[in-house]
């Protein structure tokens, strides 16, 4: 062939000079890295609807501290008509100041039975104690509130007791020797410990399962923007497609980690200003192995979602690319809450599954020490695993832009 | 110098490209020419590294082309080619970052690139926002800002209007003036013929033509328009030379096996007969060639 060389042109000012040859960034992914997550962090629609999960958390922590602060200790009021009536409403306080919540109760004394009886409807008192003959009655407007009976019940028995037993010639700690019944917990537990330990192992596990699920949405959809739009071939040419998605793996776990971390940080201070702030300290060891368990269960899947949007070709096409992922997470979730048993400690080990599971089983205690290291170095190895499954679809999917490509096609191109 | 050396790509039982072999000179502007399925494009993202070949190669300097050197080339894919959310300046400079720039360097020519094409006052907009011509405007800067060794730009004049045509071509013409090789492929006949030294001429996966504009015309038949006297009718009879087109006075002839002699014998006949008005050599254009080479 022949060509002739170029003709005299007019040279340009920008023309570009060979000597002040350029070399490509040494840390491409850095730069890939820091691009995802300036573009999600001014996406008005993240920004917004992270700010809404924060309010709703400060919301929801506020009602309860608001709700906590009404509902101060009852103090009642009873109407008696004579001296022991005042001493048995005085006993029934002190039965009342021996129990956790913190009720009192006082003694309005009237002339007679007829005034407390006439309080009680007027609804100036909360009940009144009158006696007829031998027998105390409680009077009230719509029944007693239940402490109040008991204590003043007690106070009564206690008070006859006594009475009677003396003139028996005894006591009433003779009276009552062995007639005691003492309860024992042998778990240890609390009631309301073991529901702060199920909604702290949920709210883990539920915002695992979200950000798994947004954020590897988000990659695929960023790869497939990348590949519709043609830009990839640009990057491809300037950078390793594997430093290309680095990048974009790395850009998205540091902000799912970053939004998990504001989440839990956010309730954790919170929490701390609520009556829960006693449980905050049984929380420190779950949360510890959680963060690396998050970010060891968020890689493993993030690869795979990148695969997942490189086998599309365009938008349209995420949802049947990215369906078996979707599945899969929602499976695991549902199958983690679930389970119980030896069937629950097994899937505590299964990688993904012991995101949830693991910091679940910590925050309930009895966990060996090796266990949650053993679960997560299984997790390691699985990331590495679907990283490089995930990748190797990736880079082969990633230039085929003649439509969606299928799993068993993308594993026949060449890389 | 980029050479392009019997590349060859399948895809499934269809050879996309076929051992196709050709050369962009240093300073050269070359056009790629060919109907859509051609193979331009395959054959380009061949060279950029997008696609790998089944067989042959692609040279730059005589040695083959790997990353360092493809990361230096300016590549313009077809059609779009940015992210449609993302404002046009932040991209840019984004690319020119990968390309090795610092933040200040890159913000400095990027924001200089987009003066002088006009987007000065667009910068911040998102490019999904800006027409197609604007888009097309970014996709060029995209392909120069990392001052490439060489251009590959796939359809880089299409969407274009005749003034963003001229800075285009200007902005070319600036690399191959700084012996910067340029291949560029269109469907603009005339454009290529008017900035390219050379083109080539892709038809079903194969170079079916190359050469300048020049050449190509001297490939196609030899033709003569004659315009005499009176009526030209005996020319029918005249020995290696077949009448296209016959009109009283004036004839168009295609000298049979290119024989000048056939041609000079013609000439002499006229003028033995009477006065000959024109006596000229018709030159196809290169869409007819172009017809003809891809038919």
């Amino acid at each position: 062939m022949s060509v002739v060389q170029s003709r005299p042109r007019r040279a340009g000012g920008e023309a570009p000079a060979e000597a002040r040859a350029l070399t490509p960034d040494s840390r491409p992914w850095a730069l890939v890295a820091a691009r995802e997550i300036r573009v999600k962090l001014t996406d008005r629609n993240f920004l917004i609807s992270t700010g809404i999960t924060l309010l709703l958390i400060l919301g929801l922590l506020g009602l309860q501290a608001f709700i906590a602060a009404r509902e101060e200790a009852p103090e009642y009021t009873v109407a008696v008509s004579s001296s022991q009536g005042e001493v048995l409403v005085e006993q029934s306080e002190s039965v009342l100041a021996s129990q956790e919540d913190g009720a009192s109760v006082t003694a309005r004394t009237v002339a007679d039975p007829v005034a407390a009886r006439e309080l009680v409807g007027e609804g100036d008192v909360d009940a009144a104690l009158v006696q007829r003959e031998n027998t105390w009655t409680l009077l009230s407007d719509g029944g007693p509130p239940g402490e109040l009976a008991r204590s003043v019940a007690d106070a009564v028995r206690t008070s006859a007791l006594s009475a009677n037993a003396e003139a028996a010639g005894t006591s009433v700690a003779d009276l009552m020797s062995g007639a005691q019944l003492d309860e024992q917990d042998v778990s240890g537990e609390d009631d309301a410990e073991r529901v702060v330990q199920i909604v702290a192992g949920i709210v883990f596990g539920l915002l695992f399962y979200m950000a798994s699920l947004t954020y590897g949405i988000s990659i695929a959809n960023s790869v497939v923007e990348e590949k519709q739009s043609r830009i990839v071939e640009i990057l491809a040419a300037v950078i390793p497609v594997r430093a290309l998605l680095t990048g974009k793996v790395l850009g998205n776990t540091l902000l799912a980690f970053g939004q998990m971390a504001l989440i839990v940080g956010v309730s954790l201070i919170g929490l701390s200003f609520t009556e829960f702030d006693r449980y905050l300290p049984m929380m420190t060891e779950p949360l510890l192995w959680y963060l690396p368990f998050f970010v060891a269960g968020f890689v493993a899947l993030a690869c795979m979602w990148a695969a997942a949007g490189a086998l599309a070709s365009r938008t349209e096409d995420l949802q049947s690319t990215t369906l078996p992922l979707t599945l899969s997470l929602v499976m695991i979730f549902v199958v983690a809450l679930n389970l119980d048993g030896v069937a629950r400690t097994i899937g505590s080990f299964v990688p993904v599954m012991s995101t949830i599971l693991m910091p679940m089983r910590l925050l309930e205690g009895g966990v060996s020490w090796w266990e949650p290291l053993a679960a997560f170095v299984a997790t390691l190895a699985f990331s590495y695993l679907t990283i490089t499954v995930g990748s190797s679809l990736y880079r082969r999917a990633l230039m085929q832009t003649q439509g969606r490509v299928s799993l068993r096609q993308a594993m026949r191109l060449p890389e | 110098m980029l050479e392009v050396d019997a590349v060859t790509r399948s895809y499934a039982d269809t050879k996309a490209v076929d051992s196709v072999s050709f050369t962009v000179p240093t300073g050269a502007m070359v056009g790629f020419v060919g109907g859509n399925g051609a193979g331009k494009t395959t054959t380009m993202r061949m060279i950029m590294g997008i696609l790998a070949p089944d067989s042959g190669t692609v040279r730059w300097r005589g040695t083959e082309l790997d990353r360092a050197i493809r990361s230096r080339i300016g590549y313009m894919p077809e059609e779009r080619g940015l992210y449609p959310k993302q404002p046009i300046r932040e991209q840019l400079v984004y690319l020119a970052r990968l390309h090795g720039m610092s933040q200040g360097q890159a913000r400095e020519r990027i924001s200089g690139l987009l003066e002088r094409f006009g987007l000065g006052e667009r910068m911040e907009d998102k490019v999904e926002t800006l027409s197609l011509g604007n888009q097309q405007r970014g996709q060029i800067i995209a392909a120069v800002l990392g001052e490439p060794v060489a251009l590959v730009l796939d359809e880089p004049f299409s969407g274009l209007d005749p003034a963003a045509v001229d800075q285009m071509s200007e902005l070319l013409r600036e690399h191959t003036a700084a012996g910067v090789p340029v291949l560029f492929s269109s469907h603009q006949l005339d454009l290529v013929d008017r900035l390219c030294d050379s083109i080539v001429v892709l038809h079903e996966g194969q170079v079916v033509a190359r050469g300048t504009s020049e050449e190509l015309r001297e490939t196609g038949d030899l033709r003569y328009r004659l315009t005499v006297d009176d009526d030209a009718g005996w020319v029918r009879t005249q020995q290696g030379v077949s009448v296209l087109d016959l009109d009283g006075p004036h004839v168009l002839v295609e000298i049979e096996g290119a024989d000048q002699r056939a041609a000079q014998r013609l000439l002499a006949e006229a003028v033995r007969r009477g006065g000959v008005h024109e006596f000229s050599r018709v030159r196809p254009s290169l869409s007819e060639i172009y017809r003809e080479v891809a038919a």
